[in-house]
């Protein structure tokens, strides 16, 4: 399929095959493949770029699963680094931005999968933080994790669902996923749930009315085609529910992991993936440039290539900082809007469900360069 | 006044040169005759002409100095038809050759690919009409000039020596330039013989014509020859392969002394000014740009205001393949090496030097320090040093000279050093021009210019931020006279201090004026300050997005620069990435130390692998190359 007829198909809305996002992938000019994903992205947004306030919590990094790709996790209790926040550390977090003044909207909670916990753990962690809060959005706990509280408690996923939420959780994030395809999940991540497991739980979740996120791990071993067959399967999933907000594509950093050998992704990558994420999975409406991740010049790039969504101000970001990410561990909302208008771009703060919480001239503000433009303009003229 | 004698050649080659001398161009001022090459050079080195059309290799030979004329040369980039070796067994093969006796430039060519190649037949010169009469069993003969055409199919061995020159070096290969002594033409005649050629060049066709009437042959054939195998620009890669040539001659024992290719003084070309060019929409201007037209300040002003980022990325990109459509991407192995950080100038903006005044953080690297840098370079097979430091009162032009010499005796690296200010520095406290010193300099062995210091090139901007560095006009005088006496410069620019659009656009206007004046630039490199750390608490946009606009208005408007570098190293890898599909053909250093911006933040390094990884990622072939852009193979 040439370019020329895969952006004819784009231009009539046709949903694009595997064969389309390989050739996508694989088109030698990636501006030109950015300009398409573009073109997408203002079709759904225009210029507006969303993000949030928000904290991490990773209130423990002891984990039963050894993925390849890990940095953070610590396989035993007393493991040199191995950490599990109690209830009060974990809600002095919480406790300490609300001192602060901090307007965060949402916590962002992710756990390893501790094998010593009871479920109440869990429960309690959400609904103290409720109790703080009340109303903080709570996006806790990846498919992965949920999976693991069914079999290890003896529930069902629903069951898992339901009394989490009776707790407090309001919304699913999207880790976990990996790469659906069966031979990198057995090489990368075997402990972890099946791909069938992964899209099972956010199924449930978008029919007891949960919303969620859905990510892809790329960089490792996978290959072009199961990068895309990745991206399928979450648009077939949401064909059916409609349940997911936001695509996430997560770059795989390489320092402190069993995969240590392996390069990053390099920029030219990371941007591809966006661009191409936009194009395939035209049913799912945001797509996020992870800063924390992408550090934050490929970012602010990104937002030409297919993303219109930052994340958030984040605060205390752990899992890709011990992967060796270089980034600030948080931003102040000033300083994101700068970067949004600075791109040529319109910021919009929202919450985690994407309710507008501020846009314009309620916005923290600062000069975009492009309005100096245009005065010195006036002067030269 | 007395008219200018000037010899020009008769070959196809040269007509477009004189085309507009022959059609009354400056009938008042020059008395134009037609000689072989090698006779143009001897009536010029005897005195009997002011000016001679001369082989390059005659150029260097030349027992006095001389100047080219800036902007026409008669070169090409790869195959060019009618410089051939032919023989009736191959190159390897063959046991002596014959020499085209009008030929010099040519001669010497082959003599240093035949050196490259470890061949060493025996050459022979004859005659120019009786060089194909030569050929015999393992005697070939080197055929120049119109007789190449004919020669191509007799032979079963020909090598198209352009061919194996670009193989060589992934360079131009200059044949021929006009040349004379010191002072024998002057800025009015150097634009005279310019529009000449521009005036040859708009007539190809009808020379191509006249020449088949005259001589024979299909004139379509002759017109391609004259459009596409031979290049009349002395540009900027032009200089580069001249460079080459005669530095690997020099190292090959052809010349007898380092030449350089030193100019005469040229005056700025006007650039043309479209009417009503305010009305225009941005997809036209963009589409312009993009065609390779030559952008005004008001066009550039627009588009950097207006044009969608991608889309002005996608102009620049088309720009970048039509100057480099080989789709390689090259980079170099250096080192920037700060070899003192005492200065005098005090400038907001950087955090690394110390004043003369303060007696512990001050230093100067000693021998040792710098030869153990120079030998790691040398070991990670680094080419070049990338020789920077603070003006500090303490160093006189002696200090420089030794540490050259000791440089060139010890070290098989080339020095890319002194940036212009520091050069002004040492005229200012040795009470020398800036000609002398550059000169001395060159004799104990710089070999280019790095174009540091730049920042913005406007004085209003240069005053806030570093009131006592030189002003826009020192900083580029020092690369004119550097450029004049052959040395090859960059060209940097700073942005972020808080400046207007327009005057980043002023500093790309006073860069190209220059390069239209010289062809000496070979690069340019931007990027946003670095704030962390230093006196200068500005908010401005310096962010990648930022970045990318301006770098692809560069490549838009530096329509005579050839290579466009981005900077990784403050930008980070990725973002250097994208900027090669926003007009970049350049990766850089891969760096071994750089002082001065590691100090304030910028944390990025990156080897030889990495940067070949991060060309290849982007789509691009991967070259390493050295200052003149030579192409260097890798092993």
């Amino acid at each position: 399929m040439s370019f020329a007829a895969i952006r004819d198909k784009v231009r009539a809305g046709e949903p694009l095959s595997l064969a389309d996002g390989v050739a996508l992938y694989e088109h030698p000019n990636f501006i030109e493949v950015g300009t398409l994903a573009n073109e997408v992205r203002e079709r759904l947004h225009g210029d507006r770029t969303f993000f949030n306030r928000n904290m991490h919590i990773n209130a423990t990094n002891v984990c039963e699963a050894s993925c390849m790709f890990c940095s953070f996790a610590r396989l035993k209790v007393g493991d040199e680094g191995a950490y599990t926040m109690t209830h009060e550390e974990a809600w002095g977090r919480l406790r300490a931005r609300v001192a602060a003044a901090d307007a965060i909207t949402e916590i962002h909670i992710v756990n390893g999968l501790h094998p010593g916990l009871p479920f109440d753990y869990y429960t309690e962690l959400l609904a103290g933080l409720k109790r703080i809060q009340p109303a903080i959005h709570l996006k806790a706990f990846t498919a992965v994790e949920i999976f693991y509280y069914a079999k290890k408690y003896g529930m069902s996923v629903a069951e898992v669902l339901t009394r989490l939420r009776t707790a407090g959780l309001d919304s699913i994030p999207g880790g976990g996923a990996e790469i659906f395809a069966p031979r990198v999940r057995k090489k990368i991540c075997d402990d972890k749930c099946t791909a069938d497991e992964w899209l099972d739980v956010h199924r449930t979740a978008h029919q007891m009315g949960l919303r969620s996120n859905c990510t892809m791990l790329y960089g490792t071993i996978e290959t072009v085609e199961e990068r895309v067959d990745h991206m399928l399967r979450l648009r077939a999933l949401q064909d059916e529910t409609g349940g997911f907000q936001t695509f996430i594509p997560l770059a795989f950093h390489p320092d402190n992991n069993a995969l240590m050998k392996l390069p990053a992704p390099t920029g030219v990558e990371d941007l591809r993936t966006y661009a191409v994420a936009r194009l395939m999975l035209h049913n799912i409406p945001h797509i996020k440039a992870y800063w924390i991740m992408l550090g934050v010049k490929t970012a602010q790039t990104a937002l030409w290539f297919g993303a219109d969504d930052l994340d958030g101000t984040v605060q205390e970001e752990r899992i890709y900082h011990m992967a060796g990410a270089e980034t600030p561990q948080v931003m102040s909302p000033a300083e994101i809007v700068r970067i949004i208008r600075n791109a040529g771009r319109t910021p919009v703060e929202r919450d985690t469900l994407y309710n507008v919480v501020a846009e314009g001239a309620a916005l923290a503000s600062d000069k975009p360069f492009r309005r100096d433009v245009r005065r010195s303009l006036e002067v030269v003229s | 006044m007395t008219k200018k004698k000037i010899a020009a050649v008769s070959f196809l080659n040269a007509r477009p040169i004189t085309y507009g001398l022959e059609h009354g161009l400056g009938d008042d001022r020059f008395d134009l005759s037609f000689e072989l090459p090698s006779r143009c050079a001897e009536l010029l080195e005897r005195g009997e002409v002011d000016l001679g059309l001369v082989p390059s290799a005659s150029y260097a030979a030349a027992s006095g100095e001389l100047r080219i004329v800036p902007g026409i040369a008669i070169a090409g980039f790869g195959p060019v038809r009618t410089v051939l070796l032919v023989g009736e067994v191959p190159w390897s093969e063959m046991k002596a050759i014959a020499l085209d006796g009008a030929s010099r430039s040519s001669a010497m060519l082959l003599r240093l690919l035949c050196k490259e190649r470890g061949l060493t037949p025996r050459f022979r010169e004859v005659p120019h009409d009786e060089v194909l009469d030569a050929v015999a069993e393992t005697t070939g003969a080197l055929v120049i000039g119109d007789a190449g055409f004919a020669a191509a199919t007799r032979f079963p061995h020909t090598v198209d020596l352009g061919a194996a020159w670009r193989e060589l070096t992934g360079l131009p290969f200059v044949y021929a330039v006009w040349a004379g002594r010191p002072g024998a033409v002057g800025p009015e005649d150097v634009a005279i013989l310019q529009e000449s050629l521009a005036q040859g060049l708009a007539a190809r066709a009808t020379i191509a014509r006249a020449w088949s009437e005259a001589h024979g042959g299909d004139p379509a054939d002759y017109e391609r020859y004259l459009q596409r195998d031979i290049r009349y620009q002395l540009g900027a890669e032009e200089l580069s392969g001249l460079s080459a040539f005669f530095d690997r001659a020099r190292g090959a024992g052809l010349l007898p002394r380092a030449v350089r290719p030193r100019l005469f003084e040229a005056r700025p070309r006007i650039a043309p000014v479209a009417p009503g060019a305010a009305s225009r929409s941005i997809d036209s201007l963009l589409a312009d740009a993009a065609s390779g037209k030559r952008l005004t300040p008001d066009d550039a002003l627009r588009l950097y205001a207006d044009a969608p980022t991608l889309e002005l990325g996608a102009a620049a990109d088309a720009r970048r393949q039509a100057l480099h459509p080989d789709g390689e991407v090259t980079y170099i192995i250096d080192r920037n090496v700060n070899y003192t950080n005492v200065c005098v100038t005090r400038c907001k903006f950087c955090n690394f030097y110390r004043p003369p005044t303060n007696k512990t953080d001050g230093y100067v690297l000693s021998r040792e320090q710098l030869a153990q840098k120079f030998q790691e370079t040398v070991d990670l097979g680094g080419v070049q040093i990338l020789l920077q430091g603070g003006l500090n009162p303490k160093l006189p032009i002696g200090w420089y000279e030794d540490l050259f010499r000791w440089m060139k005796a010890n070290f098989p690296l080339a020095i890319h050093g002194l940036s212009p200010e520091e050069i002004r520095y040492i005229a200012e406290i040795e009470n020398m021009s800036i000609r002398q010193v550059i000169e001395r300099l060159i004799a104990a062995g710089l070999d280019s210019i790095p174009g540091g210091g730049a920042e913005i090139l406007d004085d209003e901007i240069r005053y806030q931020i570093s009131p006592l560095k030189c002003s826009t006009d020192t900083w580029l005088d020092v690369m004119r006279e550097g450029h004049g006496l052959g040395l090859r410069t960059t060209a940097t620019m700073v942005f972020g201090f808080g400046e207007q659009p327009r005057h980043v656009v002023s500093h790309f206007e006073r860069l190209r004026a220059l390069q239209d004046e010289t062809s000496g630039f070979t690069a340019f490199i931007c990027w946003p300050f670095q704030a962390e750390g230093t006196r200068l608490k500005l908010r401005d946009d310096t962010t990648a997005m930022r970045y990318l606009r301006v770098f692809a208005l560069a490549r838009l408007y530096l329509d005579n620069f050839p290579s466009l570098q981005v900077s990784w190293p403050t930008m980070g890898p990725e973002v250097g990435q994208v900027a090669l599909r926003f007009g970049g053909n350049d990766f850089g250093s891969a760096m071994i130390e750089e002082n001065v911006v590691s100090q304030a933040g910028a944390i990025f390094k990156l080897g030889a692998d990495d940067i070949e990884r991060y060309i290849r990622a982007a789509g691009f072939v991967p070259r390493r190359r050295n200052m003149r852009y030579e192409r260097l193979a890798v092993a």
